[in-house]
């Protein structure tokens, strides 16, 4: 087994110098600054150099293709340079007086005038030695750790080497504020980088996902929406197409594509902006796949409004009470969501299906995300309602069994799921497309509302809930037999993933914990951890 | 505003013949006053008492957002018998002047010269100061504590004279956010009158210091004027150097001052010279000052002038010769005799200076002139009183305004002044860069004292 770390690639890049040097300026700049700096500390160059760091691999715990995680040993001892452009006070006796009581001041006349001096200051030699994990996928980014300091030396040259206070004050303060900067800082700074390479999609989200993590946890209520409608596709997806042969075809639809989704954005905005015409639904055709097939059976009938309704309720209950319903006919298309969720979860064994629960639940919230389940589960449904009879039995046990799941494990779900399943979508999505354009151009709006209305009334419900099923049924027959060969393909590594997932976030959490307790325990008292820094943890020697 | 209790530290000096001018800390204080007064922010109250000749409290509530306050106490073993410490009846030139005359050389003879116009009204200080000038001088001792209540800040002072010459002062602040929970900064000044000298020491740092002041130059320069003591001296000046007084007539200054903090290894140090035109100078008034510090190249001058006796302007230039960065400030003082409403409603009528020419404008022709078909004899005209002259141009005074500007189109405005008895302190900071909400702050203080 080899591998292949190419270092100048990532400098490549045109773009790539000017976003870390953005990206640093900010990070100097959050805290207060000591009062020798006057000015913003503004990062004018930076190197990563053309020396590569040395790693020692000490820990491989995972390894695909789109993921890897691993523990190693890294000494640096390159020729990467940063260059920060400051102004400083000159005069030591000024910020001296600086935040000083003025009643002690001893208020020399003059001797304490201020000279701002702009300062270059570059950082080089940076020896750095460190255990790092490094936790990397594809639809998470780069996640890297450092347990323990990893800074070993730096040289801080300035404007101002001749002068031996300030050359040491520098060198004091830069140094400390780079030990926060590796510790706290740069695994952030990396992660944002890595998002933007390679799933830019992902940064838009990353900002939302915790609260609504927090929101799921305390409030039960907004969980069964979500479930039924987006965490759906995403999260039980892998899993049930692993266990199910029948799944193939939903699978593809799974993918969002970028485009579609700013489609499905652009709609949800024009909904919003309440004017009457909402002349977008007609290319963004296959989100609607189950609205479209219902809307070709109902086009007639009902009037665009009362079928938005309708749904959102549908959504809401399916989740709540629904897992006992789920066998009812009534219910059609929605029920048997709930139900192939379960069925994937029984299967997995209980945890994992726990867990998928829960993410689920968080899930939903984002608008797009849940556009998109409803077709995969609508039209994964018909498929559900034949073969998932049994699965909705287990679904109600699962599912008030764990009401809360874990946090950490269910983010990491959803965003494997998707990008895995991209290929496959695109094509399932060409093949569907010219049968349903015609069909309804209304259907995504229709669904667009359905998700973020909850409590609309139940009444309306059955009907058009009955003709929905109706007509998603059809559609899942004709993509069912092409789906699901490709399904077949990836159920394998699906099932997998979900359990290394898991042990992903739980090795990355307590990394992370165990990095911070001992950079905090080495600050409380440094000469205890001096001399353990350079030999390994015992845990890695014997590897 | 002074602070009641910095005009009573002031009051100290005077009684206990000290002269606190004569430093090199003070050089540019002229300057520094009229362009750098302090603006009050938010709402700041102030009562003040000496309760005794040798006792005074103060107490303060301000609310800037959040209200706090400080009690502070002060104890002086010299009699402060002969100050005004009612505010109705302070001299507002003593709490608000800005354009510091230069005293007399001799500590001991050292004329408490008040402000534009009330050196007279002041002379009983001195005078009840010079009676008891030996044993106050020899064994002063102030005292002052302060404590800041929500903060837990407290301030110490100790100011003891051992000798004529000599002075030790000794400040503490304690507060808990500081390194080792405080600092102690100790002084010992020395003056001689031709000379004076200052060491210091502060906790913090380590830092030592050194600053001396030295005149030369006009009164300096005679041998009698150090020796003749008291306000005969300034009578000498009046009248003996009379052909001076034609000229120029003022007393040069120069010094310097070196710090060390012998624990963080840095330094700092300045020199400075002054002109200043001595209270018998006839023309009008000025003090030039002239800093360097040669180590970071700053040129500091300073030009402040009592244009007349009711107008003081000053202005200051900066400029450093390496960093070539330059600054540059004007400030202006203006008194008023007007009351504190003049400003906005313009004359007052009901002004009591006012009310009290009136009798001799309207004195009728004498009887005798109308029978003799001529004028009155031209009487001894009943001039308006300048504030020169005499106790009547104590109360001249009734507000003053400042104003000053900078570089950076900042204004500042502070109009301070006496309602029945309460001194009032109103002040506002001006941004004219943005004009969209220039007020940048806007400060009320109000004192009173009994």
């Amino acid at each position: 087994m080899a591998f292949n770390f190419n270092w100048s690639p990532l400098t490549a890049d045109a773009g790539f110098y000017k976003r870390a040097r953005d990206l640093l300026t900010t990070a100097l700049n959050k805290s207060p600054k000591p009062p020798i700096i006057v000015d913003d500390i503004i990062v004018t160059e930076f190197n990563l150099g053309s020396v590569p760091p040395d790693l020692e691999i000490l820990e491989i715990g995972d390894l695909a293709e789109d993921r890897f995680r691993g523990i190693f040993k890294m000494c640096y001892s390159g020729d990467a340079f940063l260059t920060l452009k400051t102004r400083v006070q000159a005069n030591p006796l000024n910020t001296y007086l600086s935040g000083k009581p003025a009643f002690t001041s001893p208020q020399p006349l003059a001797a304490a005038s201020s000279l701002t001096i702009p300062l270059q200051i570059t950082l080089s030699e940076i020896k750095l030695s460190a255990f790092i994990i490094l936790v990397f996928s594809k639809q998470k980014g780069l996640t890297i750790v450092f347990r323990n300091d990893p800074l070993e030396s730096l040289k801080v040259s300035s404007t101002f080497d001749s002068i031996q206070f300030v050359r040491d004050y520098l060198q004091r303060t830069i140094e400390g504020k780079l030990r926060d900067l590796m510790m706290d800082e740069l695994p952030a700074i990396i992660h944002r980088l890595s998002l933007q390479l390679w799933c830019p999609d992902q940064m838009a989200k990353e900002d939302e996902e915790p609260k609504e993590a927090d929101e799921h946890g305390v409030n039960p209520l907004a969980t069964p929406p979500l479930d039924a409608v987006d965490a759906h596709g995403r999260l039980l997806d892998p899993a049930a197409i692993s266990e199910l042969s029948l799944d193939g075809g939903p699978e593809a639809q799974l993918l969002f594509s970028q485009k579609t989704l700013y489609r499905l954005c652009g709609l949800t905005t024009s909904q919003v902006t309440s004017s009457l015409d909402t002349s977008g639904p007609r290319d963004v055709l296959f989100r609607a796949w189950a609205g479209l097939s219902d809307k070709a059976d109902a086009a007639g009938t009902p009037p665009l409004s009362t079928p938005n309704l309708v749904r959102s309720p549908s959504y809401t209950n399916a989740h709540t009470y629904t897992f006992s319903d789920s066998g009812s006919q009534d219910h059609g298309s929605l029920p048997s969501r709930p139900s192939l969720m379960h069925l994937n979860s029984a299967t997995a064994g209980l945890s994992l299906g726990s867990g998928r629960h829960s993410k689920t639940g968080r899930k939903k919230k984002t608008r797009v995300v849940n556009l998109r389940r409803k077709v995969e589960s609508e039209v994964g449904s018909e498929r559900g309602d034949e073969s998932s009879e049994t699965a909705s039995v287990a679904a109600p046990m699962s599912e008030p069994a764990m009401p809360h799941p874990i946090l950490e494990v269910p983010e990491e779900d959803p965003l494997s799921s998707k990008v895995r399943f991209s290929r496959s979508a695109d094509l399932q999505q060409q093949s569907r497309r010219p049968s349903i354009r015609s069909e309804a151009p209304k259907a995504p709006e229709v669904q667009l509302q359905a998700a973020e209305a909850t409590g609309s009334s139940a009444a309306t419900q059955f009907p058009t809930q009955l003709s929905e099923k109706k007509g998603s049924q059809e559609v899942a027959k004709g993509t069912a037999s092409v789906d699901s060969k490709a399904d077949w393909r990836r159920s394998g590594p699906m099932s997998d993933t979900s359990s290394v997932i898991l042990e992903q976030a739980w090795i990355m959490k307590m990394a992370g914990e165990i990095a911070r307790r001992v950079y905090d325990e080495k600050k409380r008292n440094p000469s205890f951890w001096d001399d353990r820094d350079d030999t390994p943890p015992p845990a890695y020697e014997a590897r | 505003m002074r602070e009641f209790m910095h005009y009573i530290t002031d009051a100290f000096y005077s009684a206990s013949g000290w002269n606190e001018d004569n430093t090199y800390k003070e050089l540019n204080a002229t300057a520094r006053e009229l362009i750098d007064f302090p603006l009050p922010r938010g709402l700041r109250l102030n009562l003040s008492s000496l309760a005794t000749p040798h006792f005074a409290t103060s107490y303060q509530l301000s609310s800037v957002g959040i209200v706090d306050g400080s009690i502070s106490y002060l104890h002086s073993t010299v009699p402060l018998t002969g100050i005004a410490a009612q505010s109705d009846r302070i001299p507002l030139p003593a709490l608000l002047r800005s354009y510091r005359r230069l005293h007399d050389l001799g500590s001991r003879a050292r004329q408490w010269d008040v402000g534009p116009g009330d050196a007279q009204a002041e002379t009983t200080v001195p005078a009840v100061a010079n009676t008891e000038q030996s044993p106050a001088s020899r064994g002063g001792t102030l005292l002052y504590g302060r404590l800041y209540l929500p903060r837990s800040l407290l301030e110490g002072l100790v100011v003891r004279r051992l000798t004529p010459s000599l002075q030790v002062q000794l400040s503490a602040v304690s507060e808990r956010s500081l390194r080792n929970g405080g600092t102690l900064l100790g002084l010992v000044q020395y003056d001689r009158g031709k000379y004076g000298v200052e060491g210091l020491a502060s906790t913090d740092g380590g830092l030592l210091g050194i600053r001396g002041l030295y005149n030369f130059g006009g009164d300096a320069s005679l041998p009698s004027a150090s020796s003749a003591g008291g306000p005969a001296n300034a009578e000498n000046h009046g009248n003996g150097q009379s052909v001076e007084k034609e000229r120029i007539y003022g007393r040069f200054s120069a010094g310097g001052e070196v710090y060390y903090g012998t624990l963080n290894k840095s330094g700092g140090m300045s020199l400075g010279a002054r002109f200043a035109t001595l209270p018998a100078h006839r023309g009008t008034p000025l003090t030039a000052t002239l800093t360097i510090n040669p180590l970071m190249g700053n040129i500091n001058a300073t030009y402040a002038v009592l244009a007349k006796d009711y107008c003081s302007l000053a202005t200051r230039m900066e400029f450093n010769v390496y960093s070539y960065e330059s600054d540059w400030a004007v400030g202006m003082e203006l008194w008023s005799n007007r009351r504190p409403a003049g400003f906005l409603l313009g004359a007052d009528p009901n002004s009591q200076p006012e009310s009290d020419l009136e009798p001799p404008r309207k004195k009728e022709r004498s009887f005798q002139a109308k029978m003799e078909w001529r004028l009155d004899d031209p009487e001894p005209e009943p001039r308006i009183p300048k504030p020169e002259e005499g106790p009547a141009g104590k109360e001249e005074y009734r507000g003053v305004l400042k104003a000053r500007l900078d570089q950076n189109l900042r204004v500042g405005l502070l109009w301070e002044g006496r309602i029945k008895s309460l001194i009032f302190s109103l002040g506002t900071g001006v941004d004219l860069r943005k004009l969209g909400e220039p007020f940048r702050s806007l400060g009320l203080e109000i004192q009173y004292s009994s």
